[in-house]
């Protein structure tokens, strides 16, 4: 389809008017309506400048050119012709329980256990899901976690998504082994815009990996991601973000978690990957006894630039959260973090946290930790730390004195710095992978 | 056994590197193979200094004088180097490690002595660390610990003599590892220093410290009295005596003088 139109030079745009209504093509007609709300959101909405305190050190403008970014024309891949670094990031993972794969912004295959099919367990094509109606996708999807007033890029996504994944588990419900989604985004120069809802039931039990790959590319290209996450009382949820692109990736992504009485959910990003990373992410402990731990791991070279902006809404009393993002840095990369803990009034009995810490491996790499809190409400525990330090110079001298060469030592240093992130999830499979990369990536500092 | 030093300082100078600041101010020892050399002095006279001065420490920088282990010129080499070529040192302050585990730590220790393109054979090296782990009576539960992460004082100072005895030194500089270990545990890190010694009669031991009673169970074959940056007195193991009876004040006299 549009592959032609392209070659011949009629270059269509991926953000517009006339994208909107091809994406919808086929919706029903509530969701057509979403998406020309959205858009309307989307339009009326200024782009996040650096002026504004939330993208101070990430300017969209220069680091994305939106106008000439082209449609991902996804859905041409069938499950034979993966590509092969896709299949071996696959191929390192451990059981799952289910498997989406996603490739340019369209999925191309589900899978899952029969057993969980069984007991009511829904994996799906988010696209699918939404025109059967499946369940209350039309009361949770773009509404009550991220909707398009929720700002510029989560509007846009919530006007142009293409597909994702809708996954339900039914009350009670333990899914033992992690399911898992895979993404590729193949083109240079295009957009995608796809996004998960994902509903546990009171008293289920779920674990996701959410991975996303691509080259190198020569052209800024964009993968914008929602993640809508709901757990409802008593469930327990762990939600993992592998963000692995080549050069040239630029990832926006949006999360937020709901997390209600007695439940928790916990979630992990970790950004190696792409030229620029940006996660917007609000965890919402909405019922008491909830719990949410938030973790984050990045390692950037060369220009690499990661923005972290994480905030941790305390609306219910007698709720626990605990955010710790670690970063190295090399290179020219940038790393920032900026984080608020906001307890609301009649929040009593919150425990809250929140660290950050960075590890400055060059002179000419930065980052910027701007942690904060807003307190409403009297007998609660919060604290909130930063820090920005370079390797430790007793430290490599220590470990070289055992005899480690210094490119060894400081490897140690690195993996054991971050690491304290990855024990504090230990899920199959991930620890192994994630360590795997950043040694890969420590291979070429 | 061969008898050329394994160790031999001479007229060792030393600072603290990018500051006009002399510590060492010409050291002079040899250490033969198998034998134990003790250093004492007051408290800021030195013998941390010598003991980093021959690890590569980058903090210090030699300004007169030679180092040589085994007639190889130490002042020349990395502080890895070092390490690979026979020298050992247990610090008086072991640094934390956070996030990198005791089991890593050594492995990686030993796979870098090997050859490129030699692989470490690991289950030889998970029997030899749980044997010297046994040796110093710890717990198999601290090879996964990170590396002096919360340890507490002593247990920091014997996992200093674990590694010791896991990458098997010509040379072990001993920096105050008596420090901060109860009587048992002296005895326990003792029995394992004795017990290297036995599986590696030439390993040369330098043993800093303060107090005679570790002198009991490792028995030296000299003493030396290091004041002001200097070796002020050498001898027998009775030094050690004289000095627990009547402190260093007669040496601190002489050496103002
Ligand atoms: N990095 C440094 N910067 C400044 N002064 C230093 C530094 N390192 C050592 N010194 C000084 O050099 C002197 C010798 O220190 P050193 O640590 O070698 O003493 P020591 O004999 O080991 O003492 P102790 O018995 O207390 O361990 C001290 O006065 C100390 O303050
Ligand atoms: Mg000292």
């Amino acid at each position: 389809m549009s592959q032609v139109a392209a070659v011949r030079g009629d270059v269509r745009r991926a953000i517009g008017r006339e994208a909107v209504r091809e994406a919808g093509a086929g919706d029903p007609g509530w969701l057509r309506a979403r998406r020309e709300e959205a858009w309307e959101v989307y339009a009326a909405t200024p782009l996040p400048s650096t002026r504004s305190e939330e993208w101070r050190y990430t300017d969209v403008a220069k680091l994305l050119p939106l106008d000439g970014l082209e449609p991902a024309g996804g859905g041409a891949v069938r499950g034979a012709a993966l590509p092969d670094p896709l299949r071996r990031a696959m191929a390192q993972d451990r059981e799952s329980a289910g498997r989406v794969v996603e490739v340019d912004g369209r999925v191309v295959s589900v899978e899952l256990d029969d057993s969980l099919a069984a007991q009511g367990v829904v994996l799906s094509s988010l696209r699918q899901a939404a025109r059967r109606g499946v369940g209350d996708i039309e009361a949770l999807l773009a509404t009550r976690a991220v909707p398009a007033s929720d700002g510029k890029f989560s509007a846009l996504n919530a006007a142009l998504w293409s597909d994702g994944v809708f996954l339900y588990i039914p009350r009670g419900v333990r899914v033992e082994q992690t399911i898992r989604l895979s993404r590729w985004v193949s083109r240079p120069g295009t957009a995608t815009f796809t996004r998960i809802l994902i509903v546990a039931e009171e008293h289920s039990r779920l674990s996701f990996v959410d991975e996303i790959l691509s080259p190198d590319f020569d052209s800024a290209t964009l993968a914008c991601t929602v993640a809508e996450l709901f757990s409802r009382g008593g469930a327990q949820v762990q939600y993992v973000s592998l963000q692995r692109m080549g050069r040239g990736g630029v990832h926006l992504a949006n999360q937020r978690t709901l997390a209600e009485r007695d439940s928790t959910l916990d979630t992990l990003n970790v950004a190696l990957g792409g030229t620029v990373g940006r996660v917007d992410l609000n965890a919402r402990l909405l019922g008491p006894g909830a719990n949410s731990d938030m973790l984050g791991l990045y390692f950037g070279d060369a220009n690499q630039h990661f923005d972290f902006n994480t905030s941790q809404d305390h609306v219910a009393p007698n709720a626990h959260s605990d955010l710790l993002y670690k970063g190295a840095l090399d290179g020219r990369a940038r790393g920032v973090f900026r984080g608020i803990i906001r307890v609301h009034e009649g929040a009593q009995g919150t425990d809250a946290y929140q660290t950050n810490r960075n590890l400055i491996l060059s002179d000419e790499a930065i980052a910027t930790s701007l942690p904060n809190l807003e307190i409403e409400a009297d007998d609660v525990r919060c604290s909130h730390g930063a820090t920005v330090g370079q390797l430790d110079a007793e430290a490599l001298f220590y470990l070289m004195s055992r005899g480690l060469g210094r490119e060894q030592a400081e490897r140690l240093v690195v993996l054991g710095f971050l690491g304290e992130v990855l024990s504090r999830l230990p899920l199959g499979g991930v620890v192994e992978k994630v360590t795997r990369a950043i040694e890969a990536k420590l291979g070429h500092v | 056994m061969n008898d050329s030093p394994v160790l031999v300082v001479t007229g060792l100078a030393a600072g603290v590197a990018d500051e006009d600041l002399d510590i060492l101010k010409g050291v002079d020892l040899a250490i033969r193979p198998g034998e134990i050399h003790a250093i004492m002095g007051p408290n800021g006279s030195g013998k941390s200094t010598l003991a980093k001065v021959i690890a590569g420490h980058p903090g210090y920088e030699a300004t007169d004088g030679s180092a040589e282990l085994n007639g190889e010129d130490l002042l020349e080499m990395e502080p890895d180097e070092r390490a690979r070529a026979g020298v050992f040192m247990a610090f008086q302050y072991p640094v934390e490690i956070p996030g990198v585990s005791i089991a890593n730590f050594m492995r990686t220790a030993l796979q870098s002595r090997l050859e490129d393109g030699e692989e470490l054979d690991l289950f030889d090296f998970q029997e030899l660390l749980m044997e010297r782990m046994e040796l110093l009576d710890m717990d198999a539960s601290f090879a996964q610990r990170p590396v002096n992460d919360g340890f507490s004082g002593g247990e920091k100072k014997r996992n200093e003599i674990l590694q010791m005895a896991v990458l098997n030194p010509a040379l072990a500089v001993m920096d105050e590892t008596d420090s901060g270990l109860d009587i048992d545990a002296l005895k326990v890190v003792a029995h394992g220093v004795n017990t290297l010694r036995k599986e590696n009669p030439e390993m040369a031991v330098l043993l800093i410290t303060h107090y005679q009673r570790i002198l009991n169970h490792i028995v030296p074959d000299r003493v030396h009295v290091m004041v002001g940056g200097r070796i002020v007195e050498s001898g027998g193991p009775q030094i050690a005596l004289e000095l627990e009876a009547q402190g260093y004040e007669e040496y601190r006299k002489a050496h103002a003088a």
